[in-house]
């Protein structure tokens, strides 16, 4: 009766022991920082410390200032946090760890509700690392991952002919010191203007003297040139993917 | 006064003439201190000699700078050019300062960086700017690449190298400029990541050329990866490379292969024993316009101990079997020293500054390492030097009047584990761990040695009782200076190591010291403040007496002005 009550609770709590280790094991226990099941390694033993859960929970979240310990309560998602505070309590004594959270915005991570294969496929393409300067994410930002040169993506192209030919009415000329170049003009201010020469991947934000930059509207700039890494059937699946991500 | 500075560098120039054997001595610094190793050559040292053996006795700190950045240290290399000193501090503050007065000329503060990966490597430390022309370059936490107008400090342009939340790497080098590029590399050799350099045009910013240190498909080398290894392989090379003009070859050194200390994931079936996992703990030569490789190194193939062979390369002349010969010394994270022609990447000859050494029996006489003693699933095994290195990150110095290098060599050992893991983007993939092991039966645990890398043979050392952990700086006067965790900067005869001076400063040593002059005075100048994170605070428990104590702040001496 007592295991099948443990099992019915952990699943319902969703913090389990084993998403807590390999939490644990992935962020924590690496070569630089602490040793496994929190052994001591390049970082001090948390094993058996007497630390108690208020602790435990405000120095992952935070993390120490001023050590290498870093706050994961931005970066882990809420999962990952509530599983990996209920281990490293497991680890000092800490049985049944009453976990909270409490209120704020959902962390950046792993999304919460699993992709579909096809988005999946997209996902890995948007953000693939092997195209280096080619993939998606060298100017676009999904999720809180990849470089937000442009503005968040609102609409989605229907198809890859769709995004190929995508109208980019944003991207303008800009003229500095008898150079012309396509950009996206981020801000013109009395003192400075700020822009993206997007001449070659990746982007690069230039800042001038307001008077040193001329803009014209439009631009020889096209969508398909920088996409080019990728085939009809890879942007389908990353197209798949923006539709289940973006929401 | 225009005839006081070419005194002075007539001086200088004179001074650089008493080589032994010949040896040229372009890697000399004068008046400016230009880069990140002094020169693009990585010598570490000054041909400036008003200091030196006869009057160091009477070096007296004239000012001081404090970045304000104390939690984290100050590791940089300062960049002197024309009487100002161009300063980045670990939180990305950039200071010109006047370099005779510490006076700010101008201060920059780059915007707090987004966090990165978690479970990534991201580290609150920078090692220096680049200054060409006129612009200051400099790598940021988040992996930006920086340029800013080095007479008013505004930003001209940045870029962005990577995304750290993706690749959980990050940029703590100095960037090399090299004719009209900036080259720079970044960190995440033990992080599931596929390690660069990247060179942009100065002027723009725009992308140059990239070189991946992992071959991929097609390439040559790709070979030696097993399956898709090769796509998070780590070899990252976060240091700073050297530059010769001559061949306009740029030379950087590779990280480690990932996961660190376990190779199942990576190592091709019957590869054991062979060159594994190109170009990784490897000493490169690329073509400076094109970054194409042109010869390699490697230095620990299959690496299991987390060796890296990112740290510098010495690139000197000098004869051997009396034909002059260009050459590149250059010293693996074990200790083991090679030395290669740099034209060619022959291997020339190599020796090991260490006085425990269990990772390996020994060398052979062609550079290949034997009797090695790898980690074990299941197995904790002990070998020395550990993984924090024979020498850390900080340079070596090279004198050309002496002929010698000058390394801080650590005696540390560690327990190693090893686990094969998965390897996710961007998150750490050491594949087991360390923990720090004094080796027994000493009381000392480094030493400050002089090596003579022709004939390959210790020429002095000065033992120490805990870790050194700062660079070298080697000068005209005969000089060598470094710190230690204690707060001691101190200056050693170069031909004796005899100690002839040296003053507390208040911290730990854990950053590069340099010389410079502005209006024919010559001035020292030392970063410190120990170091709150990586190895600096991660061997401090090994001595548990011990407080060595952080800050961050610049401290600069000259002889007093009557003495000079």
């Amino acid at each position: 009766m007592k295991r099948v009550l443990l099992f019915l609770i952990i699943p319902v709590l969703g913090w389990s022991q084993s998403a807590g280790e390999k939490v644990f094991a992935q962020s924590c226990a690496t070569g630089y920082c602490h040793g496994a099941r929190g052994a001591p390694a390049g970082a001090p033993r948390l094993a058996g410390r007497g630390f108690d859960q208020t602790y435990i929970s405000n120095t992952i979240m935070r993390g120490l200032p001023g050590t290498a310990m870093p706050a994961f309560g931005t970066t882990l998602s809420r999962a990952e946090l509530g599983a990996v505070i209920a281990y490293v309590a497991n680890l000092n004594g800490i049985a049944n760890p009453s976990i909270n959270l409490g209120p704020g915005p959902g962390a950046v991570g792993p999304a919460e509700t699993p992709l579909s294969p096809e988005a999946e496929r997209g996902r890995a393409l948007f953000f693939d690392a092997v195209r280096g300067f080619g993939r998606c994410s060298t100017c676009h930002e999904v999720n809180g991952i990849g470089i937000s040169v442009t503005t968040p993506i609102a609409k989605i192209p229907t198809d890859a002919a769709a995004l190929r030919a995508l109208a980019t009415p944003e991207v303008r000329t800009a003229t500095v010191d008898g150079e012309a170049m396509p950009a996206l003009i981020v801000s013109q201010g009395k003192t400075r203007a700020l822009f993206y020469d997007l001449t070659s991947a990746p982007p690069v934000l230039r800042t001038v003297e307001p008077g040193a930059l001329q803009v014209a509207e439009g631009s020889a700039w096209r969508h398909a040139a920088v996409i080019g890494a990728y085939n009809d059937a890879e942007l389908t699946s990353i197209l798949g993917f923006l539709r289940e991500a973006i929401k | 006064m225009r005839f006081l500075l070419a005194l002075f560098a007539l001086a200088a120039a004179c001074a650089q003439d008493r080589t032994p054997d010949g040896a040229t001595s372009n890697g000399a610094t004068g008046a400016d201190w230009p880069h990140y190793g002094g020169t693009q050559l990585s010598w570490r040292y000054s041909a400036l000699d008003q200091v030196n053996t006869g009057n160091v006795k009477g070096l007296v700190p004239v000012w001081i700078f404090q970045t304000g950045d104390y939690a984290e240290n100050l590791q940089s290399t300062p960049i002197v050019v024309d009487g100002v000193m161009y300063l980045i501090t670990p939180r990305i503050q950039v200071f010109a300062l006047d370099a005779a007065t510490g006076r700010v000329l101008w201060h920059y503060k780059y915007p707090t960086p987004r966090p990165g990966k978690p479970g990534g490597m991201t580290f609150l430390q920078n090692r220096g700017v680049a200054v060409s022309g006129g612009q200051v370059f400099f790598g940021t936490t988040d992996n930006f690449l920086v340029a800013l107008d080095r007479k008013t400090g505004v930003e001209q342009w940045k870029v962005s190298v990577d995304d750290p939340r993706q690749c959980g790497c990050d940029i703590t080098a100095a960037p090399l400029v090299v004719k009209d590029k900036v080259i720079v590399g970044g960190t995440g050799g033990d992080a599931a990541h596929r390690g660069y350099l990247t060179a942009f045009y100065a002027q723009t910013g725009r992308f140059a050329w990239r070189w991946y240190v992992i071959p991929g498909p097609g390439e040559k080398g790709h070979e030696t990866w097993k399956g898709d290894s090769w796509k998070l392989g780590g070899g990252a090379p976060w240091m700073t490379g050297s530059f010769d003009p001559d061949l306009n070859l740029v030379y950087w050194g590779t990280g480690n292969a990932g996961g660190d200390f376990n190779d199942q994931d990576r190592l091709v079936p019957g590869a054991k024993g062979k060159e594994a996992n190109l170009y990784t703990a490897s000493v490169v030569a690329l073509d400076a316009d094109t970054g194409q490789l042109r010869w390699y190194h490697q230095e620990v193939p299959d690496d299991l101990w987390d060796f890296d062979s990112a740290y510098e390369c010495v690139l000197i002349d000098r004869p051997i079997n009396g034909r002059m010969r260009k050459l590149l010394v250059h010293m693996n994270k074990s200790g083991v020293t090679f030395v290669l022609d740099r034209v060619t990447g022959e291997f020339i000859g190599t020796f090991s500054p260490l006085e425990v050494q269990t990772w390996i029996s020994g060398i052979t006489e062609d550079g290949k390492l034997v009797g090695r003693r790898e980690p074990e699933a299941g197995k904790v095994v002990n070998t020395c030097p550990s993984a924090a290195g024979a020498k850390s990150w900080n340079s070596m110095a090279y004198s050309p009047r002496t002929g010698y290098v000058y390394a801080p060599i650590n005696e540390v050992c560690n327990d190693l584990t090893s686990t094969a893991t998965e390897a996710i983007e961007g998150r750490f993939h050491a594949n087991g761990g360390f923990t720090f092991k004094l080796p027994p039966d000493r009381k000392t645990y480094s030493h400050l040695d002089a090596w003579d890398p022709i004939t390959r043979k210790r020429i002095w050392s000065m033992p120490y009782r805990y870790v050194l952990l700062a660079s070298v700086l080697a000068t005209a006067g005969d000089l060598v200076f470094t710190g230690d965790p204690e707060g001691d900067f101190f200056a050693l005869d170069a031909r004796t190591g005899n100690k002839l001076w040296s003053y507390q400063t208040g911290a730990g040593h854990r950053g590069s010291a340099v010389s410079y002059s502005v209006a024919g005075r010559q001035y020292i100048a030392t970063p410190t403040g120990w170091q709150q994170a990586i190895t600096g605070a991660q061997l401090a428990p090994l001595f548990p007496d011990q407080n060595w104590r952080g800050g961050s702040t610049l401290i600069v001496f000259a002889l007093p002005e009557a003495a000079k």
